[in-house]
């Protein structure tokens, strides 16, 4: 039961996983942790190549503020190219 | 005792109230809330009744911890037959009103019939008065509160009130406390303005006594911890709802000109970021304000920067004015959101449900199925600022024929406009979606097809299933307090265990809208944050009341059951595009076209989503046409509603 002092709740025990100083990468399917270099504007992926601005709420906790769009859109393109093309193939 | 608020029924018609106290053995049923108010709408809502007739009955409620020493129990919720789906109507809002109904010695005002003429309830210390309202007739939101507060001669009196929306019978005028706490969806402002109720006002001073006040404000101290020390609480702290809206943004989970896109592109002016500077230039670095009793602090005051309404005060946005006043509309101004934001709030109209349905009208303009005939030579096309601020006054209005069509919600409308209109209505049950776009999320879409106030996210969507939890980390949120040993995945993309998920978000939402407290303080936005295990501490310290966790589980199932039946009673079936769990074709037939490479090409496979919605059905012992078992009504408690107790 939580906050009884004899077990912690699912909920508790599971803020022992937070971390400091990271980003989750806004791709759904990557969600990879990354770990701006402090105070930058930006980061990129290293697992999608994904590319956001950023901003600090505070020293310890970094905000994807949005998608540098100009690299995002031509991800988003190139996507969309390789989705036409399987699906040609299949037909 | 906490648990000796009253509920009071007020018969507009005769102009007679008559009180009762809350037996303890329905509030070990339904707790209060929602789920009681659920109780009470099955019971004395006719079968069939017009939603705007006198017959139908307006219930608004606080949750069972509200007023004590448990953070963020500010919540209110009202409830009534809705006449924008004709099915279950249910809203619920922040703000400071509950708390002080739960002081003037009720939890539940069941509010049938319909005065001669405008007027308005005062409540206080246990008295009610129904008093002339004339006067506030046309007065905007904000000035019918401060006009009552001025009559009452006291500041410290809060009101849920509508505007003129509501008094013109707009389908989906909210009910307003405060600046913006909206109690937005499903039109419960126009059952109130059918009732020629203006307003609800209160004012309370009696005590109300906890079981364990030491221990329970000791306790608070943990809780508060647990829930101001999550990061998506620290940043909604920051940023209020917005932050969600960018981040859905960012990776093409959004709304955009009407579901033809799935992200607005290049929308740096309205990026939360850019929002709080706007707040910050115009009210100072201390502009977040919060709930009664909550240190999340989600809320910016603002002003207007410029344009027609410069200098003008409001509070939010919220994440559903930057949909309705941003990507769905196609614009990208902070101004055009700000001051949408604003009209919606003082008109009293439901910022979602107008948004969507300028959208829509934008598309069938741009599509040839409106024409400037009828828009009244208005260039209703995506990305004109204006033209979208001048439907909000239209739809308030019932100005033109646009405006008047668009007021009486989608389904109307479409048959109206006729041609293939309603083709591009994303709306479930009749409501218009909220502003993401779940093509690329099953469980998502699963949530929105089976909400049973029609599409939205508040009722049951596992939001985390976007966080790509580790499978031991779901399981030890979706395994308690019912054990779970079924199928769950990680990720977002996949049809599997989403049912369940589903399922449980179902009736934590509903356990949460019984104990009156706000969703950012359970399992909403994040991981951490208390849900049933947590909760039995918080309401016996409070209320004395000992449940246990699947005490409160099965409550909320009962919950969520009894709106099941109400909306069975009133008409939906399973299939039917207007009344059922259904999703408009969109997110079948038309891909993901923008956003994360991941999203690119995404949309909901058909067969698939019929078969969770089987397994959903299953689960909530409901058979293959979305009816309860005999077992099931049995096993909830549920087979003899109506059972008129109340």
């Amino acid at each position: 039961m939580g906050h009884t002092g004899e077990k912690q709740s699912a909920a508790e025990s599971l803020r022992k996983t937070r971390t400091f100083g990271k980003v989750r990468c806004h791709n759904p399917s990557c969600m990879g942790r990354i770990t701006p270099a402090p105070g930058a504007q930006r980061v990129r992926c290293p697992t999608c190549g994904m590319e956001y601005r950023l901003i600090w709420v505070n020293e310890t906790l970094p905000r994807i503020r949005g998608p540098v769009w100009e690299t995002n859109r031509k991800i988003a393109q190139q996507a969309w190219a390789r989705r036409q093309a399987a699906a040609k193939e299949v037909k | 005792m906490a648990l000796n608020r009253k509920i009071a029924y007020i018969d507009l018609s005769t102009n007679t109230v008559e009180t009762r106290p809350i037996p303890l053995e329905i509030r070990k049923k339904f707790l209060g809330g929602r789920g009681l108010d659920a109780y009470l709408l099955y019971n004395h809502a006719p079968a069939g009744c017009d939603p705007l007739g006198p017959e139908n009955v307006l219930i608004i409620s606080a949750g069972i911890l509200t007023a004590t020493c448990a953070s963020a129990s500010a919540r209110t919720h009202i409830m009534a037959k809705s006449p924008l789906t004709g099915l279950l109507g249910s809203t619920n809002m922040g703000g400071f009103f509950a708390p002080e109904l739960a002081w003037a010695g009720f939890h539940h005002l069941v509010i049938k019939g319909k005065a001669a003429g405008p007027v308005y309830l005062f409540i206080h210390n246990g008295e009610i008065e129904i008093r002339d309202a004339a006067h506030l007739w046309g007065k905007t939101t904000t000035d019918t509160q401060w006009a009552i507060r001025s009559e009452l001669d006291d500041e410290e009196v809060k009101s849920c009130v509508i505007g003129p929306a509501g008094e013109n019978l707009v389908r989906f005028a909210n009910v307003m406390t405060g600046i913006k706490n909206a109690g937005g969806r499903t039109g419960m402002g126009c059952v109130m303005g059918s009732k020629n109720l203006k307003a609800v006002a209160v004012r309370g001073t009696l005590d109300i006594r906890l079981a364990h006040p030491a221990q329970a404000l000791d306790f608070n101290k943990k809780f508060i911890d647990q829930i101001t020390s999550a990061k998506v609480n620290q940043i909604q702290g920051k940023l209020g709802t917005p932050f969600i809206w960018g981040a859905t943004n960012c990776w093409g989970g959004l709304r955009t000109n009407n579901f033809q896109y799935n992200q607005l592109e290049d929308a740096d002016d309205i990026e939360p970021e850019r929002l709080d500077e706007i707040a910050t230039e115009t009210m100072g670095p201390h502009h977040m304000a919060a709930c009664f009793g909550c240190q999340v602090h989600c809320r910016a005051q603002y002003k207007i920067p410029a344009g027609p309404y410069a200098g003008k005060y409001d509070e939010g946005p919220e994440y559903t004015s930057l949909g309705a006043f941003g990507a769905e509309a196609g614009c990208r101004s902070a101004v055009t959101v700000l001051t949408g934001n604003h009209l919606v709030d003082q008109y009293g109209m439901d910022n979602l449900e107008t948004g969507s349905l300028i959208a829509w009208a934008m598309e069938l303009f741009e599509k040839g199925i409106l024409t400037a005939r009828e828009t009244d030579g208005l260039d209703l096309r995506f990305g004109n600022d204006e033209a979208l601020l001048e439907m909000v006054h239209r739809i308030c209005a019932r100005q033109g024929w646009l405006g008047d069509t668009l007021a009486d919600g989608g389904i109307p409308a479409a048959e109206k406009i006729g041609n293939n209109a309603f083709d591009y209505l994303i709306q479930v049950k009749g409501m218009n979606n909220l502003h993401s776009d779940e093509r690329a999320t099953p469980a998502l879409a699963l949530n929105v097809a089976t909400s049973s106030r029609g599409s939205d996210h508040l009722r049951s969507r596992p939001a985390i299933d976007l966080y790509h939890l580790p499978e031991e980390v779901l399981r030890k949120i979706y395994g308690t307090p019912v054990p779970y040993d079924g199928p769950l995945s990680s990720d977002h993309t996949s049809y599997t265990g989403k049912p369940w998920m589903v399922f449980w978000q179902e009736n934590c939402y509903m356990a949460v809208d019984c104990l009156g407290i706000c969703k950012y303080h359970t399992v909403f936005l994040g991981a951490t944050l208390p849900n049933f295990e947590d909760w039995p501490r918080v309401i016996e310290l409070n209320t004395g009341l000992k449940l246990s966790p699947t005490d409160i589980w099965q409550i909320a199932e009962r919950g969520n059951m009894l709106e099941r039946l109400f909306n069975l009673r009133e008409g939906l079936t399973r299939d039917d595009p207007k009344k059922g769990d259904t999703l408009n074709h969109r997110y079948f037939d038309e891909p993901c076209l923008r956003g994360a490479p991941d999203v690119i090409g995404l949309s909901i496979d058909r067969d698939r989503f019929n078969a969770m919605i089987d397994e959903f059905y299953e689960i909530k012992g409901l058979d293959k046409n979305g009816l309860p078992e005999p077992r099931t009504l049995e096993r909830l408690g549920l087979a003899q509603e109506p059972s008129h107790q109340l």
